[in-house]
């Protein structure tokens, strides 16, 4: 049949079609919103945590004020609570261990003064440390309690070397410098972009210490030395089965004449590495220091290098310019390097061979 | 009409609703019913806070604030650094070390509001240390004016003043500066104070870092995107500066920008751990070529040069080269400290070192203690020499005096003559008279002068 011109007029709608299309929408909300906080929460906390420093034109013009720090005011004492002094705790983070967390969370140093570092390589390995991390984090700081100041996650910019889990020895030696090189360049890029202008205390604690006294930061510190390091174990099952402990950070030691001799002899692009049949340096490593205060905590020995497992400096001490080589220096790399450029600035390491801290047994 | 019949029912009003129309109407309401209790729900409801950013497009948050507040997470990844940082709104930290530095502020300033880096991305950092005029003062305000200037492009991002003092006791006029025995150490204290600003500074989002010096007098406005589109690890301009005429009319300034020779790191082994070697002084024979010496004024402004030293006036380093920790050693770093030694320690960890030879920019003249005496003594010169000519025209004048009455003498004597001459209709004689005479009155004039040289 001939329609006349006119206005095509719609057919009416299907009632069908209309409760199709309410359900549907209610489904999309139902989804969006779900992903957003129950399924997969942490794409959110980075969603969230990335929308306000990340600088958008939008933020062009607004306008910020002068900001003054004192650094002659930032003190570091013996007595770090009363002070209320800042401390930094800096962890280069591999894989998440939910022990460290709690160890973490257990540190009776005052939450508020806290500042929480994590450096996490971008691999496979990484996403699934980052996430687990930002759910305990977003517990942590959501609740009104026991909150740290601010918690900073940061991922490397570079490849973590080819992680070659071949066990064999030798393989390992000459991986060494790479995989030190890299982790030296993790921790000074978390170190150097952390560090406020109020940080007093910078506490290196790797992601696999899992046990520490509680007191661990007021203790080091009541120490008042520029570098303070204790002693890192491992707990474990013996053949029986009992419990035990053998030491597991080898990289604190005080030099000897051999292994200097035997740096004299190498290439300025040559390694001298603890723990290695190939490299005899008879090395005095805290590890196995023989006290004669056998039970004294606070007992101190000198060290020319220390271990980053658990690490506590001055602030001063990093401002200064005292990092972690990535490349061989003084023969010596990563924290054993920091150790010696520390030296070199004026600042002696000190180690705690009867204060433990443990790492976590594979 | 052709259709009566169908007509008649079409205009027939109509008893009740159709059943059709009665469901829709129900439908309707039971999903606006829906509807409101869902938003309702989404209220009430704890935790389902993510119902409401999505209608209102994440403009109320309500949960995650304390998140916000305190948890950040940073892709270092996304900050490398490129070559056209300002079209990917990269940040850049300008850091200046400041020590009594009051004179040189506004001219720094000048040079602040003319950066055509987009100032929204630049972050300040200043440190002011053991200062005892009022640099902090005046960089205060002068900072918070250029906050509040009216031109939305003026005011910069995040502005720090870092105060601290290192208790120098090295003296910072030019003298004691630059001389050779208070190098090491000076340059061990600066290269402390350089390390404590930026580690105090530099953040996760940062792409690149600025270090420049306060004095510098003459610099092009588009310096950043000028050596940033080179995109190198670290790279410097050439430095020179203006000089006074009498010395030359210019000079080469920086001399920490240097390729690595032979000889000097020879001489580098034969030195003590803690020495260190600085270049521009005579005790260190390094014959290494300087950036500053290849400078060609017409050459090309974009020409690159390797480097293994640089100079600290005006050095762009892309972040990451701080990140991964190079620094300005404190210490002997191969021999080497503060800036020379940042630039061993960025080769050594495998960045490219680069400088300009032919973009220049124009350190301030500040005259030496030498140039001081110099000018003194030129100015002294000057000023004997003024004398002896308003003296010596006195002298004229004076002798024009006293021989004022011969010389009037002679006028009438020559009218006389030549009134004679004319008579005797004849006109040359006289001029030629009246030359000779004249010729004679300068002769015994410069005559005196001499005497007058002599005997002073």
């Amino acid at each position: 049949m001939a329609r006349p011109m006119g206005p095509v007029r719609l057919r009416r709608t299907n009632p069908v079609t209309v409760i199709i299309g309410i359900v549907l929408c209610t489904f999309i909300i139902y989804f969006l919103s779900n992903s957003g906080s129950a399924t997969r929460p942490t794409a959110s906390k980075s969603r969230n945590a990335n929308s306000k420093p990340v600088p958008k034109s939008n933020l062009a013009h607004i306008r910020r004020d002068v900001q003054r720090f004192n650094l002659n005011h930032v003190t570091i004492t013996k007595d770090p609570i009363a002070n209320h002094e800042a401390v930094l705790i800096l962890t280069p983070m591999a894989r998440f261990y939910q022990d460290y967390w709690d160890n973490l969370m257990k540190l009776s140093y005052p939450h508020e003064l806290i500042t929480l570092g994590f450096i996490i390589p971008k691999n496979k390995e990484g996403n699934a440390a980052t996430t687990a991390l930002q759910a305990q984090i977003a517990k942590t700081q959501k609740s009104a309690t026991n909150k740290f100041r601010r918690v900073i996650i940061e991922r490397q910019d570079f490849d973590p070397p080819l992680a070659s889990q071949d066990e064999s020895e030798r393989h390992k030696l000459e991986n060494q410098k790479a995989r030190r090189s890299a982790m030296s360049k993790a921790r000074n890029s978390l170190l150097f972009t952390t560090l406020g202008p109020d940080t007093s205390w910078v506490l290196w604690l790797d992601g696999d210490i899992v046990e520490t006294p509680p007191t661990l930061i007021q203790d080091l510190a009541s120490h008042d030395k520029p570098i303070i390091v204790p002693n890192c174990y491992q707990r474990y099952k013996d053949d029986s089965g009992k419990p035990a402990e053998r030491a597991y950070d080898f990289n604190s030691w005080q030099d000897s004449e051999t292994a200097q001799e035997l740096a004299a002899k190498m290439g300025p692009d040559d390694l001298l590495l603890e723990g290695y049949e190939a490299l005899p340096t008879y090395r005095t490593l805290m590890a196995y220091m023989e006290l004669d205060e056998k039970d004294d905590p606070r007992a101190e020995v000198p060290l020319d290098g220390v271990g980053g497992t658990a690490l506590l400096v001055r602030a001063d001490v990093h401002r200064d310019g005292a990092m972690f080589p990535p490349f061989p220096f003084y023969h010596l790399i990563e924290t054993e390097g920091f150790a010696k450029m520390a030296k070199r600035l004026g600042w002696q390491a000190t180690g705690l061979p009867n204060y433990k801290v443990y790492h976590y047994n594979e | 009409m052709a259709n009566p019949a169908l007509g008649a029912s079409r205009f027939q009003p109509r008893a009740s609703t159709p059943a059709t129309r009665r469901r829709r109407k129900l439908l309707v309401r039971v999903a606006i019913a829906i509807a409101v209790a869902a938003l309702f729900a989404c209220f009430v409801w704890p935790g389902t806070g993510s119902f409401i950013s999505i209608f209102s497009l994440g403009l109320l948050s309500s949960d995650s604030d304390g998140l916000l507040d305190t948890v950040r997470y940073y892709d270092l990844s996304n900050v490398q650094g490129t070559a056209r940082g300002w079209e990917r709104e990269e940040r850049i930290l300008l850091c200046v070390p400041l020590r009594d530095a009051e004179p040189h502020l506004q001219m720094m300033f000048s040079h602040l509001r003319n950066l055509t880096y987009p100032h929204h991305l630049i972050d300040l950092a200043f440190l002011v240390s053991d200062s005892k005029d009022r640099t902090l003062d005046v960089l205060i305000e002068r900072l918070e004016d250029q906050q509040a200037d009216d031109d939305p492009k003026q005011p910069y991002g995040e502005i720090s003043i870092i105060e601290k003092d290192f208790g120098q006791k090295v003296n910072q006029d030019v003298e004691s500066r630059h001389g050779f025995a208070a190098q090491a150490s000076r340059r061990k204290l600066m290269a402390q104070a350089r390390n404590w600003l930026l580690s105090a500074t530099l953040r996760p989002y940062h792409s690149w870092v600025y270090w420049r010096d306060v004095d510098v007098e003459t610099a092009p406005f588009t310096i950043l995107e000028d050596l940033m589109r080179h995109n190198k690890d670290i790279i410097v301009p050439n430095v020179w500066r203006p000089l006074p005429d009498w010395l030359g009319g210019e000079q080469p300034y920086d001399l920490n920008s240097w390729q690595e020779s032979e000889t000097a790191l020879t001489l580098a082994d034969t030195l003590d751990e803690d020495a260190v070697i600085v270049e521009g002084y005579a005790e260190y024979a390094t014959w290494r070529p300087h950036l500053a010496y290849l400078r060609d004024p017409y050459g090309d402004p974009d020409m690159e040069m390797e480097i293994d030293g640089v100079g600290g006036v005006s050095i762009l380093a892309k972040a990451k080269v701080f990140r991964s920790g190079c620094h300005f050693p404190a210490f002997s770093f191969e021999k080497h400290a503060e800036t020379e030694g940042f630039g061993k320690m960025a080769k050594r960890m495998g960045y490219s070192v680069v400088g300009l030879p032919h973009y220049v920019i124009w350190h301030l003249y500040e005259p030496s203690v030498d140039d001081i005496k110099h000018m003194e003594e030129m100015e002294k010169e000057r000023v004997a020499k003024e004398a002896e000519e308003k003296e010596k025209a006195e002298k004229e004048k004076k002798i024009k005096e006293q021989f004022g009455d011969t010389n009037s003498q002679w006028e009438k004597d020559k009218t006389e003559i030549q009134n004679l001459a004319k008579e005797e209709s004849k006109k040359e004689a006289g001029g030629d008279a009246g030359k000779s005479d004249s010729q004679n009155t300068k002769d015994s004039n410069g005559a005196k002068d001499e005497a007058q040289k002599v005997e002073s």
